[in-house]
């Protein structure tokens, strides 16, 4: 009983020291704010990329059937580590934006060229019969991708989808390479600064499971609301 | 109405389509019977640049509807089409389905065009089905909706490719019905079908296809009563 309490209490104090003292659990805070700013602005970006360049391999016009698969296969051929330092020491280094806005179009870019090929297996998935339909009553293409094909694709590939932000919010736990405070690096200066190392670096992993676990539970009601016209 | 010169469709080396001469005028309820792979729907789709013509020239209202300059969009139009495979759109009720276009197109205000959908629908008799998703309907009642929304373009043709092929057999004669309907109404309709009785019963002219050209034409009477061709002969002695 003794050894328990004993280590409840060794515990407690371990939680205070990473967390509460210095308020540290501030660090820890903003770190959430910054990796929720990154990871929102890269995801916007990456669908709006990945539908462009999937457009681009779907379209009939040669050169940029060629763009997009240059695009994709850089992107998805170097670390995305190496791709954030090179847009953010090379890229934008003479170009004094937020810091986490350059580090949201690194990812933006980096997961656009994967986003790219869900769209496009989304989009391929779609009966013919369905642009047919859509032409045959005086839409033009792009009315019809719009309004018929891409709606549809979009509910086909959301599960996939979801799981290309998941992967990207936990991509975003370099960002430290480029001096930014994130959940990761926010543990990480906690850990230096206490000598601890299981408290800061479990507690950094909770907070990850958490905020994409809450993730996880809105994207299935989406799903669910998307699924209403399959209900029988 | 619809003329077509010297219509030509090759597939890379397949010929599918070896110079078809027609003329359709308004009114005309044009049945199209012809074996499997004889280039039947491949004329049909040729009709709303569904295919494009190898070589050939088309006028709808004596416009060139397969020239570079056309608008196809518009041509398209005025034709409606109803297909095999009904491709309603399953995201969309059946609401929806049938005023996407002409709200999208701006021939109707999102009010009138749900005023003329729910006329349509109880016209097909599917007035109680307009909240509901295509997933919730059967092959019959999907493709009277399919019937419905190509109609609410308000178009001046109707091309129907096989409507029935995929139904079940009990539900083959409520969508017959419908085109029955529809061609009494003075529709001028052009549809490709393996259904001799509504050929026979509707059509005011029917089309023997094969081998990528029209191979014999007449009434009704003349075609099942007494064809000359000895390859109709053939195919209608099968199918009858």
């Amino acid at each position: 009983m003794d050894r328990i309490s004993a280590w409840a209490a060794d515990l407690a104090a371990t939680f205070y020291k990473c967390f509460i003292r210095e308020d540290r659990y501030k660090l820890l805070l903003g770190g959430i704010g910054v990796t929720i700013k990154i990871s929102l602005v890269a995801v916007l970006l990456g669908i709006l990329i990945g539908l462009i360049i999937a457009l681009c391999s779907l379209s009939k016009k040669k050169l940029l059937n060629i763009l997009s698969k240059i695009y994709t296969d850089v992107i998805r051929g170097t670390p995305s580590v190496t791709q954030l330092m090179i847009i953010y020491f090379v890229v934008f280094a003479t170009v004094h934006w937020p810091k986490w806005l350059i580090a949201a179009i690194a990812f933006g870019i980096n997961s656009g060229a994967y986003v790219s090929e869900i769209f496009r297996a989304g989009i391929q998935s779609i009966d013919a019969g369905q642009t047919e339909a859509g032409r045959s009553l005086g839409l033009n293409g792009r009315q019809t991708m719009i309004h018929i094909v891409i709606p549809q694709a979009v509910k086909n590939i959301f599960p996939a989808l979801c799981n290309e932000f998941i992967t990207l919010i936990k991509e975003t736990a370099i960002v430290g390479y480029v001096g930014l405070t994130d959940i990761q690096k926010a543990g990480d200066f906690i850990k230096s600064a206490t000598f601890e190392a299981f408290m800061p670096l479990i507690g950094t992993a909770i907070i990850y499971f958490v905020l994409i676990k809450i993730l996880t539970l809105a994207l299935g009601r989406a799903e669910k609301h998307l699924r209403r016209s399959e209900t029988h | 109405m619809i003329r077509v010169h010297n219509l030509h469709k090759h597939f890379g080396s397949l010929e599918v389509l070896t110079g078809i001469d027609e003329h359709i005028s308004q009114g005309e309820v044009v049945v199209i019977i012809g074996p499997s792979g004889s280039g039947k729907s491949t004329f049909l789709r040729c009709l709303n640049l569904l295919e494009t013509p190898t070589e050939g020239e088309i006028y709808v209202d004596d416009q060139l509807i397969n020239s570079p300059k056309a608008n196809v969009n518009k041509i398209r139009q005025k034709m409606g089409m109803v297909f095999q495979q009904f491709n309603l759109f399953p995201h969309l009720t059946v609401m929806d389905n049938i005023t996407l276009a002409p709200v999208m197109l701006k021939r109707m205000t999102k009010d009138a065009a749900q005023a003329k959908a729910m006329e349509l629908l109880a016209r097909v008799g599917l007035a109680e089905k307009a909240g509901a998703y295509p997933a919730q309907l059967s092959g019959g009642q999907k493709q009277r909706v399919a019937i419905a929304r190509a109609l609410a373009m308000e178009p001046e043709i109707m091309l129907f490719d096989e409507p029935t092929s995929a139904l079940d057999p009990e539900m083959v004669g409520e969508v017959l019905d419908v085109m029955k309907d529809l061609a009494k109404s003075g529709m001028t309709m052009v549809v490709v079908t393996h259904e001799m009785a509504f050929a026979r019963e509707v059509g005011t002219r029917v089309l023997f296809m094969d081998q990528g050209v029209i191979m014999e034409q007449g009434t009704p009477a003349e075609i099942f009563g007494n064809a000359r061709n000895e390859r109709t002969q053939k195919f209608l002695s099968k199918v009858l």
